[in-house]
């Protein structure tokens, strides 16, 4: 151990000479880091060094005595000070007060993750006189103390080393600037279900100017084809509807349904988004004006609907009511606007010749493509039903009278393609005996299936049997269940309703089911774990309460927008608790489901979040972006160009100065991820805050190990 | 008088302390049990799916999701004595369904080989050892077997040690090696005399 050392501090010394001759060469291509240069040339660097107990999270794991003293021995280290919390007041007045009593030219915090902290330590070092980009962070906390918190010799020597990396880089920094840019007043919701209508209302009631985009035909989501929403019992498309009449009245928002975003491009406060209007066929009263055709565009009459000779399955209803070729959802449907599914059509014309002088339908139509420019964006991707039939042991697809929750609704829905009636789909005879299926799918391990929980099952099954209770007198519901969530507000108060009012609860989780080949009745198996004796019980219908996942779109939207999602599929949010709305992508923000399974007031309550998080860049009108941006050192580049093709944010561009080829950068499009920086074959290209001889410094820091 | 006698005893039964005390419970059962049976048998959470696909648990007092139990809180005297482990066909339904994805079976496997260290095993699975120690079979061929494997247009004796018993040296070789038979041997001595 101790020989690798030596042998890498000679190497590091002669790299430490070349960055030492390189790095004025480098800063001369820089007019803003010019001064900057200046100074820490002229200037000896003195660097600060803070370190956080953060109560007992650090202090308890590691010997912070010594780790101070040995930040004392580093060199360019001016002031070594400690403190319970850092970040509270007091801290950063202690922060404050030893800029100013120690002239100091770099802070050090060693303390938790700058993911926390970083933005707070900034402002306590622009309050002590000096430039916030003179703040490096030293995460002892979130990367060590937490992590090693059985190692107290260890996690002390990591400490050290964290430490003298941060001052290495600390006393290299350079004063930065900020740029404002101005952001568009508009924003843009993707995902019409309650989550994207309400953030959409919100936005606009906000006085934003809100592009609402929905791939479906018309809006309203998961939630207009519920029956009833637990624990209140309301009808869902009575509290829907309003919503839906709503969003297509606000002169605010502009609706693109049957649409998808197809190419997204810029940054928080400029994104220009293009939105794919797949081809239709129908155009809206709105267009057939702007057409010159009068009274013209589609006013919903359904004259085609009844000609139209070819029959298909209507997904809004789960497959169990036909459709024709040219349809709306349900008689509810915002906007009332027929669509043509051209992968069923047969062009006969029938539709074209009954619509008649109205010429609504246009049999050749394309996709058309608009851009609009928005300052944020919301994602409301929302969920799919998973496909539960690749667990076979329920028999989902195999046998008729098994049946999803989302069949259910449809089912028990008086609009429903029974008008209300459940029935068994094997014979139409209503069931006497329900066995619901909790956790199908949800809660599994193996791989087949979701490992979390999918949150909103036990509720809507305790609802479901609520409804057969009350429409089928004599229907008793057996509802085979893990654990009854009822976590939310009345929740609990509605499991003991259900109780009482005559479901039978049978905690076990269900084997498999059998299917009796002449009655097409079911056997569900299980344990009942509390009666400690394997059951067998003949259902006339079951209904799986099927793990739910994130839309089948869900996965392409994302990753226009650059935001990650969780292994699972699910888009992840900036912070679990802190910042559940935002994301990583600045000006990008995540309502309802497409986050992860939330019941409808959840996602309401997250929309309104979102919306809310959406608009205060827009009404703050321009927005600081981090000045991590690349720069070019004219001198240095040879105009090859490689630089160019790399850049993911179309950044970067080839331009003619004094009579040479040499890259540009467009510093508002980059985003400083550093690609062309370390590919560029001349080391033409400047990374601010994270430029060669800082890095360089770090790396060398690090391995001249501890003593030096 | 059988009635009188017995009685109280059965009463005594009844009454007696069965709370689950600390000291019931040894930590280290949990983790041989893992290690013998590499199935993540502390992960269990009870949700029934076991029993609930177990062909033995319908027709027995078997109850797997009982000794799953077991496992996960140290009640090793408690798994190692009842008699219903020895119950499981090792049939696999429970592997096949369980949502968190252990191996029920290994871990009763697991049990049976612990209980076996403390001499704890039913006669007749040491007679499976003897019988496989003599012919290399759990289930030896016999006469009506192989008349039906003649009217099936087969060999009388399987290819396996029945039609190569020269190869048994080996079998044996490697059941003395973990000295089954020898144990076998001594049980069933000192049970049957």
């Amino acid at each position: 151990m101790v020989e690798k050392k030596k042998t890498t501090t000679k190497k590091t010394e002669t790299k430490k000479q070349d960055t030492k001759k390189v790095a004025p060469v480098k800063q001369e291509g820089k007019k803003q880091a010019k001064a900057a240069a200046g100074s820490t040339t002229e200037q000896k660097a003195r660097v600060g060094v803070f370190i956080c107990h953060c109560g007992t999270n650090i202090a308890g794991s590691m010997d912070l005595t010594a780790v101070e003293a040995y930040a004392k021995t580093i060199p360019n280290v001016a002031y070594v000070d400690n403190y319970k919390y850092m970040c509270s007041m007091p801290g950063q007045a202690v922060i404050n007060k030893a800029i100013n009593d120690n002239k100091l030219t770099g802070v050090v915090v060693a303390a938790c993750s700058p993911r926390l902290h970083e933005p707070t330590f900034r402002t306590a070092t622009k309050e002590g006189g000096l430039n916030p980009f003179r703040f490096e962070m030293a995460n002892i906390r979130e990367q060590n103390s937490w992590v090693h918190m059985h190692d107290q010799e260890g996690s002390t020597d990591k400490a050290k080393d964290a430490i003298r990396i941060a001052v290495a880089k600390a006393a290299l920094l350079q004063d930065l600037f900020p740029k404002a840019v101005p952001v568009e007043k508009a924003a843009m919701v993707v995902g019409a279900g309650v989550a994207g209508m309400q953030a959409a209302l919100d936005l606009s009631a906000a006085g934003i100017k809100t592009y609402l985009v929905e791939s479906d035909a018309s809006i309203g989501g998961r939630m207009s084809q519920l029956d009833k929403t637990f624990p209140t019992l309301d009808c869902s498309q009575c509290i829907l509807t309003p919503k839906m009449v709503d969003v297509g009245r606000e002169p605010l928002i502009e609706l693109f349904t049957w649409s998808e975003v197809h190419e997204v491009e810029g940054y928080i406060g400029n994104f220009d988004v293009t939105i794919r209007k797949k081809a239709r066929g129908v155009i809206s009263m709105a267009e057939g004006e702007a057409r010159g055709i009068v009274g013209g565009g589609c006013n919903g009459c359904g004259d085609c609907e009844g000609v139209c000779p070819v029959v298909k399955p209507n997904e809004f209803e789960m497959g169990m009511k036909p459709r024709k070729a040219i349809y709306i959802n349900h008689p509810q449907v915002v906007p009332l606007l027929y669509t043509i599914d051209f992968n069923s059509c047969v062009k006969c014309g029938l539709c074209v010749t009954i619509c008649g002088e109205k010429k609504a339908i246009d049999l050749e139509a394309k996709d058309e493509f608009v851009k609009v420019k928005v300052g944020t964006a919301i994602l409301a991707t929302g969920y799919e039903l998973f496909p539960i039939e690749k667990k076979a042991e329920w028999g989902y697809k195999k046998f008729e009278n098994v049946i999803t929750g989302l069949e259910f609704e449809r089912l028990i829905c008086a609009s429903g393609p029974t008008g209300g009636h459940l029935v068994r789909p094997s014979d139409g005879q209503t069931p006497k005996k329900v066995g619901f299926v909790l956790c199908a799918g949800s809660r599994d391990n193996t791989g087949i299936g979701k490992p979390y929980c999918s949150r909103f099952c036990c509720m809507y099954s305790l609802k479901h049997a609520h409804q057969i209770i009350e429409k089928i007198p004599g229907c008793t519901p057996y509802l085979f269940y893990m654990d009854i969530r009822s976590f939310g507000k009345a929740y609990e108060e509605f499991y003991y309703r259900i109780q009482d009012e005559g479901a039978k609860f049978i905690r076990g989780r269900v084997a498999n089911i059998l299917e009796d080949p002449k009655t097409k009745s079911l056997h569900v198996m299980t344990d009942d774990t509390l009666l400690n004796r394997p059951i067998d019980l003949e259902m006339d219908l079951v209904v799986l309460a099927s793990a739910v996942q994130p839309s089948a779109d869900t996965n392409r939207t994302r990753k226009l927008f650059g935001v990650s999602c969780s292994m699972d599929g699910w888009l992840l949010e900036a912070h679990p608790k802190l910042n559940p709305c935002g994301t990583t992508t600045a000006g990008v923000f995540l309502a309802g489901v497409c986050q992860g399974p939330k019941d409808i007031p959840d996602t309401v309550a997250s929309a309104e979040g979102a919306a809310s998080a959406a608009s205060i860049p827009i009404h703050k009108g321009e927005v600081e972006l981090e000045p991590y941006f690349a720069t070019c050192i004219a001198e240095k580049c040879a105009g090859c160009g490689m630089c160019v093709n790399l850049c993911p944010y179309s950044a970067l561009a080839l331009v003619k100065k004094d009579g040479r080829t040499v890259m540009e950068v467009t510093e508002a499009k980059c985003k400083g991820c550093g690609t062309c920086g370390g590919f560029c074959p001349g080391g033409a290209i400047w990374m601010n805050h994270f430029a060669t001889p800082q890095i360089v410094a770090q790396i060398d820091a690090f391995l001249l190990g501890g003593e030096q | 008088m059988a009635r009188t006698k017995g009685y109280p005893a059965a009463l005594d039964k009844k009454l007696q302390d069965t709370k689950f005390y600390l000291d019931d419970s040894n930590p280290e059962f949990t983790k041989n049990v893992k290690a013998i049976s590499r199935t993540t048998a502390h992960m269990c959470y009870q949700c029934g799916t076991c029993t609930g696909s177990c062909p033995s648990a319908p027709r027995s007092s078997y109850r797997i999701r009982l000794f799953m139990r077991r496992a996960v809180l140290g009640l090793e005297n408690e798994a190692l004595t009842d008699p219903d482990l020895w119950l499981c066909t090792t049939c696999y339904s429970c592997a096949d369904r369980c949502p968190r994805d252990i191996i029920p079976t290994d871990v009763i496997m697991s049990m049976r080989n612990l209980a076996f260290k403390r001499d704890i095993i039913p006669v007749n699975f040491l007679k499976t050892v003897q019988a496989i120690y003599s012919s290399g079979h759990g289930v030896p061929n016999n006469d009506v077997n192989r008349a039906a494997r003649e009217k099936l247009g087969l060999t009388r004796d399987p290819p396996t040690t029945h039609m190569y018993p020269e190869y048994i040296k080996g079998i044996q070789k490697i059941l003395d090696h973990y000295k089954l038979k020898a144990n076998a041997d001594r049980i069933v001595k000192e049970r049957e005399g």
